[in-house]
């Protein structure tokens, strides 16, 4: 039992994945509690899909994979903000319209010319089988990331909360805006390695949403996030090796089943919780209704 | 040369595949003008992620596939409408995280389940390997839906664009809603044979954001984005045979080319046009203030 159980540790791709993953998974949940709070959940669902193409492009032409990915995520992006300033559709349509657009010129450039990148590493990512400049690749990314929030996430948070109120104190929104679409960008790309393209936007939004529910300050938010972004990523890597190397798959089943937790268990904002307080609220009310 | 172009025309598959295409490009279209006015957009990429787990346990217990996917697919926007009435986390959070826990879920079993369903067959559709029955069940399940939605089309457009109006009047708002859910949901398990998880999305919203560049009413709206996602599909499976490429992709980005050409060149809502009328604006001021005065 013990023996299968340490089985996946003896291997030097697992505990390489294990690590990778757990890297990943830290950042993209130090990033994930500032995009839950500005409401950019699907854009990043919207970059993970669009960065397929430039990843199939970057393979032919030998480039770091990173950098063709990064490239056609922020064309994506820029895509999707002139569409949207200079028409009447809605935004999500916009988001839908532009990312299933570069999501299917990638997929047409990989049926064209099918032996050079793998289809399924794309889109159910392939960490058990990352390579090394793969890896030094995903960790400046996430260096570069973590330095970057470090520095300026005082900055980023006001502009998630209010941005009125940061142009107001002389912040530039603008700087702002695409310092975190960069940023989203990036870890998007590097997400793409453990994850794949479809659950990327787990990675980038269920840890945040879980420890919103979970507390009111923003500081232990992100370290709700963080240790849970890498708690998951390491288990969720381990465990692959008994599912097939569903590596995405048994990630984010694990952060979702956590979100579930919080979701009902979670003192304050939880569904007892809030039952708790109605009720008391209730019984309250009643006690001092009663007397008059 | 002609034979070249006809040459298409004379494998069954290819037949089958354009009537498909073309019957999946139909009720999707259609569904997109309401999906495009409601702001549902993305509701149509969550619950086509999330129908993943219902396809794989209705395989594992020998259901319908169908089924199973109907009813994941459900729930997934069941459970995101209870979590958001429920908890303080915006809505857009909660679909990601709802679907991503569906789809992963899905995978996870699916490596666990013996089986000879093909991933790659449901995320990126076969239209060129339909079986027998297939072309069958897709006319049927297409037309009827179809069907439905036009009888139904005025209620369904006052609750999207305005439901508060449409409760005033009468109509069961909440019905409406499950009954919009439920058409996403049949429209979804109807294509993903077409075009598979991934592109649905792009015909659940590309053809109604054509139209809706296009006109101002709504019922040329729902012709427009007809056509545009019927010519679509026909050329994108003909042009597939040719280039040898994913017929999915090529729908899709036929579709996009055709959303290109409506921002810039629409003759009222377009790029061009709103040049045109900027620099009429901006000489038409003075005037006007003039007159004002």
């Amino acid at each position: 039992m013990i023996e299968t159980l340490l089985t996946p540790l003896q291997y030097e791709y697992m505990l390489k994945a294990i690590f990778v993953s757990a890297v990943i998974g830290g950042v993209c949940a130090f990033l994930s509690c500032f995009i839950t709070l500005k409401g950019w959940s699907l854009m990043g669902d919207a970059l993970s899909h669009s960065v397929v193409p430039g990843v199939a492009v970057a393979y032919y032409a030998g480039w770091p994979f990173a950098a063709g990915a990064f490239v056609t995520g922020l064309l994506a992006a820029v895509g999707m903000g002139f569409v949207k300033t200079k028409t009447r559709l809605r935004e999500d349509a916009v988001i839908g319209v532009v990312f299933t657009a570069f999501f299917a010129l990638g997929l047409l450039l990989i049926s064209l010319y099918p032996s050079q990148v793998d289809l399924r590493s794309i889109v159910f990512g392939n960490i058990l089988g990352i390579s090394n400049p793969d890896i030094v690749q995903v960790l400046i990314i996430s260096g570069v990331t973590l330095v970057v929030l470090g520095f300026k996430w005082r900055d980023l948070l006001l502009f998630c909360f209010d941005p009125n109120q940061a142009r107001a104190l002389g912040l530039n929104t603008t700087v702002l805006h695409f310092t975190l679409l960069t940023l989203l960008s990036a870890t998007a790309v590097a997400a793409l390695q453990t994850v794949g393209a479809c659950l990327v936007v787990a990675m980038l939004v269920t840890p945040g949403a879980t420890a919103y529910l979970l507390t009111d300050r923003f500081g232990r938010m992100i370290g709700i996030a963080t240790s849970m972004g890498v708690g998951t990523s390491m288990v969720g890597a381990y465990a692959s090796y008994f599912f097939d190397g569903s590596t995405g798959g048994c990630i984010v089943t694990l952060q979702s089943a956590l979100f579930v937790a919080a979701l009902v268990f979670a003192p304050k904002h939880g569904l007892i919780g809030q039952r708790a307080r109605r009720r008391a609220a209730a019984l309250g009310a009643g006690a001092t209704e009663a007397p008059s | 040369m002609i034979t070249t172009l006809l040459e298409p025309f004379q494998f069954p598959f290819m037949v089958d595949a354009m009537i498909v295409g073309i019957a999946v490009g139909a009720v999707c279209s259609v569904l997109s003008c309401y999906l495009v006015l409601k702001g549902w957009s993305l509701m149509g990429d969550a619950i086509s992620h999330a129908v993943l787990p219902g396809i794989v346990i209705a395989y594992a217990i020998g259901l319908p596939l169908a089924v199973g996917a109907f009813a994941s697919g459900l729930f997934c926007a069941v459970a995101t409408g209870y979590i958001k009435a429920n908890s303080r986390v915006k809505e857009d959070t909660v679909m990601g995280v709802v679907f991503t826990g569906l789809f992963a879920f899905g995978l996870v079993i699916f490596t666990k389940v013996k089986s000879d369903l093909h991933l790659d067959h449901i995320l990126f559709g076969n239209i060129l390997g339909l079986a027998p029955g297939d072309l069958r069940d897709t006319l049927i399940v297409a037309g009827l839906t179809l069907g439905v939605i036009l009888v139904l089309r005025r209620d369904l457009l006052l609750y999207c664009f305005d439901s508060g109006h449409a409760r005033t009047i009468g109509l069961s708002t909440a019905f409406l809603h499950y009954l919009l859910l439920s058409f996403l949901a049949v429209t979804i398990v109807v294509s993903l044979k077409a075009v598979g998880i991934i592109l649905v999305i792009a015909m659940l919203v590309t053809p109604g954001c054509i139209a809706y560049l296009l006109t101002d009413r709504f019922n040329s709206m729902l012709l427009i984005a007809a056509a545009s996602a019927m010519g679509s599909s026909f050329f994108g499976v003909y042009l597939s045979f040719f280039i040898n490429a994913s017929t999915g992709a090529c729908i899709v980005l036929l579709q996009a080319a055709v959303f290109l050409t409506a921002l810039v060149f629409a003759p009222k809502h377009g790029l061009w046009a709103a040049r045109r009328q900027r620099r009429l604006g901006s000489t038409g001021t003075p005037a006007e203030g003039r007159g004002a005065a």
